[in-house]
């Protein structure tokens, strides 16, 4: 039986890094984070590696903690209406807002292991204009390591590229490597992966033209929300969108964005 | 939404039909391609054809050309194979699949197609 104060100690830790609350009744979802934990450092159970971090976190035990307790779980176009949204109403909402504009900013501001901003630019092409791969500058960012180092690979298993994505997109963007898929180098060539904690780190101001932050919130207290749309919405042009996730929205955050139905999908729009 | 699953493994069709009830939808089995033509004609109320590759008598490329020159079937149809090279996909596609699932799958997977066909 592990010690309350083991799992105060680790979920404090992670909530005050990533704002990933693991309430009293969520520990036992801490339990299977540990035996990895206990094996990775070869410690006897949670008790030895509650005595190893209290004593000094090194930034690889950091990362390792971090990693572990993030959830990447994503696939290739995500519940397809922002998709398709987002390629079609949503790049004619940009020509019109932005008519001076020859080039668009997008962040995919939590990526996971990359499906989101491949996504993107697949929908450009699919649903979109036919797609001019410079017209488009596209950040993809996360904070868990391993998830970032999987999409700065592009190499999906058979199962992953079949989460969301047609097959005729599949073998147009990918090419098979034994059983895996590779994404084109094109296409992956296209997005600047970098790591970055939402939560404590700062954003460029009034850069980009259209933000996807998608079922990242749904994980943060009402604080650390507001905190961070805060952050994207001064990040976000005027005139700029913002895709939530289903069941996100921005009730109780007080941020210069209303609601705007785009084709198919619920977008916000910052302020003019 | 009634679904036709053409295979010529029982097991398969077993596994295919409960988790299409699970989702909600019910299935009927045709065996290889040429008793899938008679359930498609049969069976005007069809919305979707899960179509295996390799099958003895007619298989699943043989159904799609028929298809193709007759336009018996009026659902879409996706191939479910364990067929996964691009051109196999390439050739699927060309000759009217409209989507493909490579054998093994999860439900989610099946769902998610599902979704992303019938849409």
């Amino acid at each position: 039986m592990t010690n309350p104060e083991v799992y105060k100690f680790f979920s404090d830790y992670v909530y005050q890094h990533t704002g990933i609350l693991y309430k009293e009744q969520d520990y036992y979802r801490l339990d299977s984070r540990f035996n990895t934990l206990v094996k990775k450092f070869e410690v006897k159970d949670a008790s030895e590696l509650f005595n190893l971090y209290v004593q000094k976190i090194t930034p690889e035990m950091h990362t390792i903690l971090i990693d572990l307790c993030t959830n990447n779980e994503t696939y290739f176009m995500r519940d397809l209406k922002p998709f398709k949204a987002f390629a079609k109403e949503g790049m004619d909402y940009l020509k019109e807002t932005f008519p001076n504009s020859i080039s668009y900013n997008i962040w995919s501001a939590a990526c996971s292991t990359g499906q989101e901003p491949l996504s993107l630019l697949m929908a450009l092409d699919s649903f979109g204009d036919k797609l001019n791969l410079n017209k488009y500058k596209i950040e993809a960012s996360d904070i868990s390591t391993n998830a970032l180092d999987k999409a700065k690979k592009g190499l999906y298993t058979g199962l992953e590229v079949q989460r969301g994505l047609p097959a005729n997109l599949l073998i147009q963007y990918f090419s098979q490597v034994e059983d895996n898929w590779q994404v084109n180098k094109d296409l992956h060539n296209k997005i600047s992966f970098k790591k970055l904690n939402l939560l404590t780190e700062s954003f460029p101001l009034n850069e980009y033209h259209i933000i996807f932050c998608r079922n990242v919130l749904i994980y943060q207290d009402m604080e650390n929300k507001k905190k961070i749309l805060s952050k994207i919405s001064d990040a976000i042009k005027p005139g700029g969108l913002l895709f939530m996730g289903a069941g996100e929205s921005l009730i109780g955050v007080d941020i210069p964005m209303k609601q705007l139905e785009l084709g198919k999908a619920f977008c916000y729009v910052k302020d003019s | 939404m009634k679904v036709l699953v053409i295979d010529d493994s029982k097991p398969i069709f077993m596994m295919v039909s409960q988790m299409l009830k699970e989702l909600g939808h019910e299935a009927i089995w045709a065996e290889n391609g040429q008793d899938g033509f008679e359930k498609v004609t049969a069976n005007s109320d069809l919305e979707l054809v899960l179509l295996d590759w390799n099958m003895p008598v007619m298989d699943g490329l043989e159904f799609l050309k028929k298809n193709g020159a007759e336009s018996f079937c009026k659902a879409p149809i996706v191939m479910m194979t364990t067929e996964n090279k691009p051109e196999k996909i390439q050739e699927a596609l060309k000759n009217g699949a409209i989507d493909y699932i490579m054998k093994p799958f999860t439900a989610d997977i099946l769902e998610n197609k599902i979704e992303m066909v019938c849409d």
